[in-house]
């Protein structure tokens, strides 16, 4: 079946058209058949770029002023003639949407009906950055394919089977049962894909493992992934918490905030841009928000930027050891995101000293790897592993498209383990 | 007149108030076409606005490249057609019946009959300067708090022939500017200013009659009502031969002695101590318009 993947930000809609059912996914063998982007959404030189395997990448600038036109540009591209990878729009057989919020409605992967439209946008108030724009380009595409069925997969879903006392904050209990404030975690998809990897890696079945995944991106956050279950994880209420990134700050005493307001003199809005923007590597660092560029300047002896980097990994084993406390023990660290992918110095880094645990990296493998590979990078003796996987967020959304259309989509729920009401 | 999709939006002089309300019109993503009378002066706003947002930066309020995307959907121009053949035009020119007077007829003619005006003004009549014109209908009166970017409220103002067509175009822009729109009918001063200039007025009235010290006066409102600044620290920053303006014109629109400006002011804004742009009102400034003498009790509240 081709399913047509949506990610739509706030000006930009990203895409793909995966071919997928439920053997290929047993066997590991979908196909993109397409990618491709519409950026710079609302001005007049918006571009959308399609990416064709074994073809030159299209590309074309024109106006796109909002999400309907521009998934209406992308739909023209599919079937362009000479640059498109279909002949006619309705060889899509179904769209799958990458919602950021599902709150505590959303413990699975759900087929988009009047109802679920409306439930996300409840969300909205949790997620006023994200859902807007996700809602605005699922309506838009449901408008254009309003034959094919529709599918939401949210970022929060997997992490809904964590137990309320990972969940919860410290915080009377009334702001939980008023407002929903608790933890939620982000980047399921990505956390739910490589766990699943890890285990096909190590060749167990991941119903055995007690896995750490490690999604360092632009945003990062890790998750304890226990026998298949996301049981905690380090992102909170929204994607600030956790571990230190690009810009932003991760964990932090709360009572800074406060403090802040009143001596700077900040708004809201700056204390948030403060917090989200102006901090994490490139707050510390001074220098810049990409790893690439903090290890060369590490390497060229700028000692914040040395500093940054090694906060960024601290973070990152202290959380290793936290979570290795979770569930238990712990069989295997997932590395995967921009940065866990392609960073050697970090993955090292960041199982330095971890031997008590079991985790003993394979210092050259580690650093041999190749860029976009999946592979152990721990020694042979080591009693857990160290893995590298490649995320890929369209594959698990065009995945759970088929999964909800052939009726065999999980929900991450753990039924009587749900905080008292 | 039919639902107008928004994407182009005249300001019309590059003040203060036309910088402020063009950051905000960008931020919007909307594009802003900012028209001063020659292309030096326009060169001159952009260097000014680049500045604020510079200083922004160092304030954590935007990033670098938030500051590019504000610039890149700022346009700065001498040419008054090409503002006028935007989907809204607003001028923030000097507060004087006369100058808007010439500049509403010289866009009566240039500016589609659909396409509304709005005054951005907090004292003068709608009607008063849509009379004349071929167009009056589509004259709307707006009143932006400064700064724009932050205050959440728009005062929308109907003229006495103001159309419902243009008065919605003008409140859902507010909306899309992210304000509360207030509606009003016209009358001197509206709400926010009329409301607010007795309070600025007594304070200054206290300060002449040797009740408190200007600080003093300033730090009890504050603290007291939980104001960010002070009453006469906000007329330092406005300027206060705005204020002295605006008094004037309450009191002679209205007769009504609660507007007639307290003498101090008067001589304050003679001595050219008109506020913080000056470094001198009823408190002192620096350079970046920071208040240098603050009470020692002065300080944030940290519990």
């Amino acid at each position: 079946m081709k399913v047509l993947v949506l990610n739509c930000g706030s000006s930009s809609v990203k895409f793909q058209v995966i071919e997928t059912s439920l053997e290929m996914i047993e066997a590991n063998s979908d196909v993109t058949l397409a990618k491709g982007s519409v950026e710079r959404i609302g001005m007049s030189d918006s571009r959308l770029t399609l990416d064709v395997p074994e073809r030159k990448p299209y590309q074309e600038i024109a106006e796109i002023l909002e999400h309907r036109a521009a998934v209406e540009r992308v739909l023209a591209a599919l079937v362009h003639p000479e640059h498109g990878v279909l002949k006619r729009v309705d060889e899509i057989e179904a769209a799958g949407h990458r919602v950021v919020h599902g709150g505590e409605k959303f413990a699975s992967s759900v087929l988009v009906t009047p109802e679920v439209e409306e439930m996300i946008e409840e969300c909205v108030v949790l997620a006023p950055l994200h859902n807007p724009h996700n809602l605005r380009g699922l309506r838009a595409a449901r408008g254009l394919l309003a034959k094919v069925p529709h599918v939401a997969v949210f970022d929060t879903a997997f992490h809904q089977s964590m137990p309320p006392h990972a969940y919860l904050y410290g915080l009377p209990y009334e702001l939980y049962t008023r407002h929903a404030i608790r933890r939620y975690g982000f980047h399921g998809t990505s956390h739910r894909y490589v766990a699943i990897r890890t285990a096909a890696l190590l060749g167990r079945p991941l119903e055995e493992l007690r896995v750490v995944t490690c999604h360092l991106g632009n945003g990062c956050s890790m998750a304890a992934v226990k026998l298949g279950h996301s049981v905690d994880t380090t992102m909170g209420f929204t994607p600030l918490e956790g571990l230190l990134m690009g810009t932003r700050t991760g964990d932090l005493d709360p009572a800074v905030l406060p403090w802040l307001m009143a001596m700077e003199e900040l708004t809201l809005a700056q204390l948030n841009a403060l917090l989200n923007k102006h901090s994490g590597l490139y707050g510390i660092s001074g220098v810049s928000s990409d790893m690439r560029e903090i290890q060369a300047a590490t390497a060229a002896g700028n000692r914040r930027a040395a500093l940054a980097f090694e906060m960024f990994c601290y973070r990152i084993r202290k959380y290793i050891g936290g979570y290795a406390a979770a569930m238990d023990g712990i069989d295997a660290v997932t590395f995967t995101g921009g940065i866990g992918e392609n960073s050697a110095p970090v993955r090292e880094r960041s199982t330095t000293g971890l031997g008590f645990l079991g985790l003993e990296l394979d210092a050259a493998a580690n650093a041999a790897l190749p860029f976009g590979s999946a592979a152990v990078v721990s020694t042979p003796a080591s009693r857990a592993a160290i893995v590298v996987v490649p995320t890929n967020e369209e594959r698990v959304i065009a995945r759970d498209t088929v999964r909800v259309l052939g009726g065999v989509m999980p929900s991450f729920s753990v039924p009587g383990t749900e905080a008292p009401r | 007149m039919k639902e107008l999709e928004l994407h182009r939006i005249a300001v019309i002089g590059g003040g203060m108030m036309g910088r402020s309300i063009a950051t905000r019109v960008s931020q919007a993503g909307l594009t802003a076409v900012v028209c001063e009378i020659t292309a030096e002066r326009a060169a001159e706003v952009k260097a000014i606005l680049t500045d604020t947002l510079n200083h922004w930066i160092d304030r954590w309020a935007i990033t670098k490249s938030e500051e590019k995307a504000i610039l890149s959907r700022i346009e700065f121009t001498a040419d008054l057609d090409r503002a006028a053949r935007c989907d809204v035009v607003i001028e923030t020119i000097q507060e004087n019946l006369e100058d808007k007077r010439d500049l509403l007829a010289r866009l009566d003619e240039m500016v589609a009959p659909d396409v509304p005006v709005i005054v951005n003004t907090s004292t003068l009549s709608i009607s008063e300067l849509a009379q004349g014109l071929t167009h009056p209908q589509r004259i709307v009166g707006m009143h932006f708090l400064y700064p724009v970017t932050e205050t959440r409220v728009a005062e929308v103002v109907r003229g006495q022939v103001t159309t419902d067509e243009a008065f919605e175009i003008v409140r859902n822009f507010a909306r899309v500017l992210g304000k509360v729109p207030i509606e009003e009918f016209e009358s001197p001063g509206f709400v926010a200013t009329r409301v607010v200039l007795p309070l600025i007025n007594e304070a200054v009235h206290v300060v002449m009659e040797g009740v408190a010290t200007a600080a003093e006066v300033d730090l009890c409102i504050k603290l007291g009502y939980e104001f960010r600044t002070g009453p006469l620290e906000w007329a330092d920053r406005v300027g206060l031969h705005k204020i002295l303006i605006w008094l004037e014109y309450l009191f002679r629109e209205t007769g009504d002695p609660k507007f007639r400006p307290c003498p101090l002011l008067r001589k304050m804004v003679r001595a050219g101590h008109t506020g913080a742009r000056k470094g001198t009102g009823f408190f002192s400034y620096d350079a970046e318009r920071n208040r240098l003498d603050r009470l020692p009790d002065d300080t944030p509240r940290l519990a």
